[in-house]
């Protein structure tokens, strides 16, 4: 009995010790340089920082809304969760960039911690688990979202809470509590989760329906009553704001009118020939549907997976979102996995999340898209050290010093690729970066502030569109003063828009009434050449980003 | 036993309609490369000599400068002697080999899987998916060399592992005879089929060494039927193609690689990380993925239409779920030769990769048939592991299958010609056929080069006897090895038209000038001029 204890105590102090390291590498690589790397806030960093700020000092966001469950924003609806979350760390850094990426970066680290404990569950294997979440917080699509304030990480760290505490909750029933609640959270952080967290869930259901059958019925009622009760005002709100299921409208597969001209084409040469085969074949609805297989297969590109990326602010430049030597690991590991000893339910689980993650990018367009896709994490690094353990035993069969080659060998690569990644992320992210992180504002403004001109006119034609939100995040515009101006009216996709005696509107210098009291905050090409400029801002790799011109 | 035989002949049947059925017509004109051949197969079944007049030329065929492996032009000789110069003769050696090809993966699956119980089926299996294969249909379908290269490498593996077998030495000289044919016929060939001959001598090499006279033997004949190409390999010439398409001349990515070291303030690591060896390296893994994208395989195919007609890809959707099975079950099971499968399709992308232009559905061909016969194996295992409900998963499947094939077919008969016909450089054709025509009433016959390479199709159409051609032709070569041809007879071939009197133009619509007197137009098939004949 007392050796139990203690070999239970040894087992716990183990972990603990495992959990530790985890949280040092993954706190390391997310809070080193917070704020300066990425360079700036990109506008959607902004108007989350910004309405939090609005929040805690108003109770209403830029809109007026009182306590709302959704951002208006620039008319893309965002869900607000991630807003509330900002709101504590504003009391420790101010409203700032800091304050804007922290709950990110507490989540990140968070799921690092969860993965380990997650794949413990699962694998009952410590090394292993390890390995997994070692991977995970090393994993440059990992690092990459939760350095940022981007939402779908924490939806992505919701997710994995959810399915975590389900796992435990077959035991413990009132897990099942917080695993709704995770499930619920997530859809009020990130638009995808709408479409992922009820798929997962009830993968799990599916999968897990016998044991879930022997929890006590007063537990799963209260489950299911307090996930209804969570739900509602999100429902109610979709209910009564129609609009805010404009921006899923804007980028979903159906508004993509680009493929309708070839196929009327085609529509009108089979009516001229009588053939009614092609009725049904050359018909848009089936363009739908080869196109979202296309999109969703989009993801499975191993170009994009480990050398492309895709837009600059999803990845460090000239890397994909794995590390290269994963890869024949990665292949290796999902048939390892597959033919692993593991019951039939956790390798059912992993794969039918393996395969879910892709399904709500994939009826959008802008595809692949790694932060639609974001659950995808951490099934790769699951595979991976899969891959990796089988190959290390299939070593140990062979000979002892095959397998220490192959220990050095991938090591080697490991902490070359490792090496590579922090050279591109912190230091070259910033250079080749900086226009796509809308770098150079917190300069403008301050410069901006310290002329005291009684008009600013600044545009907002890409790429420094929005601009108006990072005019109110850098001056901490009263928020107030700012509601009381604008009366419900705010910035809208690359709409004009006021307050105070900031005007943003696009800039045409030829009609233009120039009074000296008016200074232009403007892109390069809206000024002519031989101008007075009282300021230019550069971009990181020295091109000129923002000029800044009285009006004479 | 008779069932199975009668289903092979089925299914080859089926290849053959499939590339037979309006061979001439659709696709709807020959490009330039295509009427090269016909052409120099006319010339050689004539007097023995190219068009521009090397005696039996086994290293190269001129052309336009692009040094084509010669044995597509040879293989055509025989069909143009019987069906004339025409579209249909041009391509029959693609289409006749490519059929031929279902049959030998016949063959070569038998051999790949020999020891299982199930081989026949999956031999099948892998034969009915090729016969139906979009990629393997459309290269079937016009003069591309590579179809043929393909079906030499399918040949010379099938031999080989039946020499393993049956150590007949007999069977091993015919396999070293495929290989190098295949080097003959295409470009890419070149490295795919030297490298699978290295795989597999590495799997037998206990075999070989056991029987070293006749392995002697063999290599010394293969070393003798490679001296012509050797000798044409380490000229200048041989390397002017490679340097037009590969990556490694994209001085932009060193640029880069400077920058990025200047950024880390010239460290010493930084010139480790950022060497320019492994840039290059990198940029190859990305042309060398690019043939494996989802999108090229199984949404839209390759990017030029005359490769994929853009509705598929170069698999069909409907392959995934069985690819995904028969790889597992390969890999899992460990049957026979069935590493050779996936390797087979790894080497096939390694000589397409140095080139910019990636995907590129012509000079991966090599990885046929093996998508196919993953294909077939995942099929057949499915319908084991689904004891009970075997005939109605057949049924569906197949079902779907049928489907998918309608789909391609559909689009590729109704639709195909009029979207891409330009691809295809139509127009040429009716317009030499006018100029012929009428080619007394005038002095000069002025075509222009805006469509490229209007001698050709001149030669081609008009049936200039190749004496004529070599003796009242001027032809122009460049530094770059680029051959121009700018008169014929009376046909001349200006890059810039110049106005004469008592001349027939035939120009593209832009370079008709407002006082000409327009004749005739000549459009492609959605209707858009491409063509236009007129005087001055």
């Amino acid at each position: 009995m007392k050796s139990q204890i203690s070999n239970l105590k040894s087992q716990i102090t183990n972990i603990l010790f495992l959990v530790v390291v985890l949280i040092v590498i993954a706190a390391g690589l997310r809070l080193w340089e917070v704020g300066q790397v990425p360079p700036s806030p990109d506008w959607d960093e902004a108007a989350l920082g910004y309405n939090a700020y609005s929040l805690l000092h108003t109770g209403r966001d830029e809109y007026g809304q009182f306590l709302p469950v959704v951002l208006r924003s620039f008319d893309d609806y965002k869900p607000a969760l991630y807003s509330y979350l900002i709101i504590p760390f504003l009391f420790l850094f101010g409203l700032s960039i800091q304050a804007v990426r922290m709950p990110s970066i507490f989540f990140g680290i968070t799921t690092v911690v969860v993965v380990f404990l997650l794949a413990e569950h699962l694998f009952n294997n410590k090394k292993l688990s390890f390995l997994i979440a070692l991977l995970l917080a090393i994993s440059p699509w990992h690092i990459q979202f939760s350095r940022i304030g981007f939402e779908s990480n924490v939806g992505l760290a919701f997710n994995i809470f959810g399915i975590f505490f389900f796992l435990k909750g077959l035991k413990k029933p009132y897990l099942l509590f917080l695993s709704v609640f995770s499930f619920c959270a997530s859809i009020y952080v990130y638009q995808s989760e709408k479409v992922f967290s009820p798929l997962m869930l009830f993968m799990l259901i599916v999968i897990f329906h016998k044991q879930l059958f022997q929890v006590s019925k007063k537990h799963l009622i209260t489950a299911i009553l307090l996930g209804i009760l969570f739900i509602l005002p999100m429902g109610l709100y979709l209910i009564t704001n129609p609009n805010a299921l404009a921006r899923a409208k804007g980028v979903s597969v159906f508004s993509d009118n680009s493929q309708i001209a070839s196929t009327t084409l085609r529509i009108g040469v089979d009516m001229k020939n009588h053939d009614y085969l092609g009725y049904v074949v050359d018909n848009r609805r089936l363009v739908f549907v080869k196109d979202i297989a296309a999109n969703y297969l989009s993801h499975y590109d191993l170009k994009w997976l480990f050398i492309t990326g895709d837009v600059s602010r999803h990845h460090a430049p000239f890397m994909g979102l794995l590390y290269f030597w994963e890869l024949p690991f990665l292949i290796a590991g999902i048939y390892y996995f597959i033919f692993s000893k593991y019951d039939k339910k956790t390798k059912l689980l992993i794969l039918g999340w393996f395969l879910l993650a892709p399904l709500p990018a994939s009826v959008t367009t802008g595809v692949p898209h790694a932060v639609r896709t974001l659950n995808f994490l951490p099934t790769w690094q699951i595979f991976i050290a899969f891959g990796l353990f089988g190959f290390y035993k299939f070593m140990e069969q062979k000979n002892k010093w095959l397998q220490y080659g192959f220990i050095a060998c991938v090591s080697i690569a490991a902490i070359f690729n490792f090496a590579y990644f922090v050279d591109q992320y912190f230091v070259q992210q910033n250079y080749y970066n900086s226009l796509d992180w809308q770098y150079g504002y917190e300069q403008a403004v301050s410069y901006v502030s310290s002329l005291g001109a009684k008009e600013v006119v600044v545009t907002n034609q890409p790429p420094l569109d929005q601009s108006y939100i990072f005019f109110l995040f850098y001056l901490k515009y009263d928020p107030f003063l700012y509601q009381s101006q604008t009366k419900d009216v705010s910035g809208g996709f690359r709409e004009d828009h006021v307050f105070g005696r900031y005007v943003f509107r696009p800039i045409e210098w030829n009609i233009e009434k120039k009074n000296s009291q008016t200074i232009y905050v403007g892109r390069p090409e809206d000024f002519p050449s031989n101008i007075h400029v009282l300021k230019t801002i550069f971009y990181l790799d020295g091109k000129p980003a923002i000029e800044i011109v009285r009006g004479e | 036993m008779v069932k199975i035989k009668l289903l092979l002949v089925v299914i080859v049947l089926l290849a053959g309609l499939l590339r037979f059925w309006q061979l001439g017509a659709i696709p709807p004109s020959l490009t330039w490369d295509e009427v090269a051949w016909g052409y120099n197969a006319y010339s050689i079944g004539i007097d023995g000599r190219d068009e521009f007049g090397r005696y039996l030329p086994l290293d190269y065929l001129e052309s336009f400068g692009d040094y084509k492996p010669p044995v597509y032009a040879y293989l055509d000789v025989v069909p143009v002697k019987i069906f004339g110069l025409t579209e249909f003769a041009t391509r029959f050696p693609s289409a006749l080999l490519g059929t031929l090809t279902v049959l030998v993966t016949y063959f070569l699956v038998q051999r790949l899987f020999v020891q299982s119980t199930r081989k026949k089926w999956y031999s099948l299996a892998a034969a009915l998916f090729l016969a139906v294969s979009p990629w393997h249909i459309m290269l079937s379908r016009a003069a591309f060399e590579a179809n043929v290269a393909l079906f030499f490498i399918v040949c010379g593996g099938w031999l080989y592992l039946s020499f393993i077998e049956n150590k007949k030495v007999l069977l091993l000289l015919l396999s070293v005879l495929s290989f190098i044919v295949s080097v003959y016929t295409f470009n890419s060939a070149r490295v795919v089929a030297p490298l699978l001959v290295l795989v597999l001598i590495a799997s037998s090499w206990r075999m070989l060494w056991h029987m070293k006279k006749t392995t002697i033997f063999v290599f010394l004949f293969g070393i003798i039927l490679l001296l012509p190409f050797v000798h044409f390999f380490l000229s200048p010439q041989s390397k002017l193609r490679y340097n037009e398409v590969n990556i490694f001349s994209d001085v932009s990515l060193v640029k880069e690689a400077n920058q990025q070291i200047a950024n880390d303030k010239n460290a010493w690591w930084s010139k480790i990380l950022h060497n320019r060896r492994l840039v290059y390296s990198v940029a190859y893994m990305q042309h060398y993925f690019d043939n494996l994208s989802p999108s090229f395989l199984f949404i839209q195919g390759d990017g030029n239409p005359k490769f994929s007609t853009r509705d598929v890809g170069q698999l069909y959707l409907w392959d995934i779920p069985f690819l995904v099975i028969g790889l597992l079950f390969l890999a899992r099971k460990k049957i026979g030769y069935w590493w050779l499968v996936p390797v087979w399709i790894l080497l096939a992308i390694v000589p397409a990769a140095v080139a910019r232009e990636t995907p590129h559905a012509l000079r991966t061909e090599n990885m046929l048939p093996m998508w196919q016969v993953i294909a077939g194996v995942g099929f057949i295992e499915s319908i084991v592991f689904l004891k009970k409900y075997r005939k109605i998963f057949v049924g569906i499947s197949l079902v779907f299958l049928f489907l998918s094939v309608l789909y391609f077919q559909h689009g590729y008969y109704a639709h195909y010609s009029r979207e891409f016909s330009g691809e295809w450089q139509d127009g040429y054709k009716q317009a030499l056929l006018y100029a012929k025509q009428n080619e007394n009433s005038y002095q000069h016959i002025v075509i222009t080069s805006a469509l490229g390479r209007p001698y050709i199709y001149t030669l081609f159409y008009n049936k200039i006897a190749p004496r004529d051609f070599r003796s009242t032709s001027i032809v122009n070569r460049d530094a770059f090895g680029f051959v121009d041809v700018v008169r014929v007879g009376k046909y001349e071939f200006p890059t810039k038209i110049t106005e004469m009197k008592n001349t027939l133009y035939i120009a593209t619509p832009q370079e008709v000038p407002q006082h000409a007197q327009i004749l005739q137009t000549f459009p492609l098939v959605n209707g858009q001029p491409a063509l236009v004949a007129y005087t001055l």
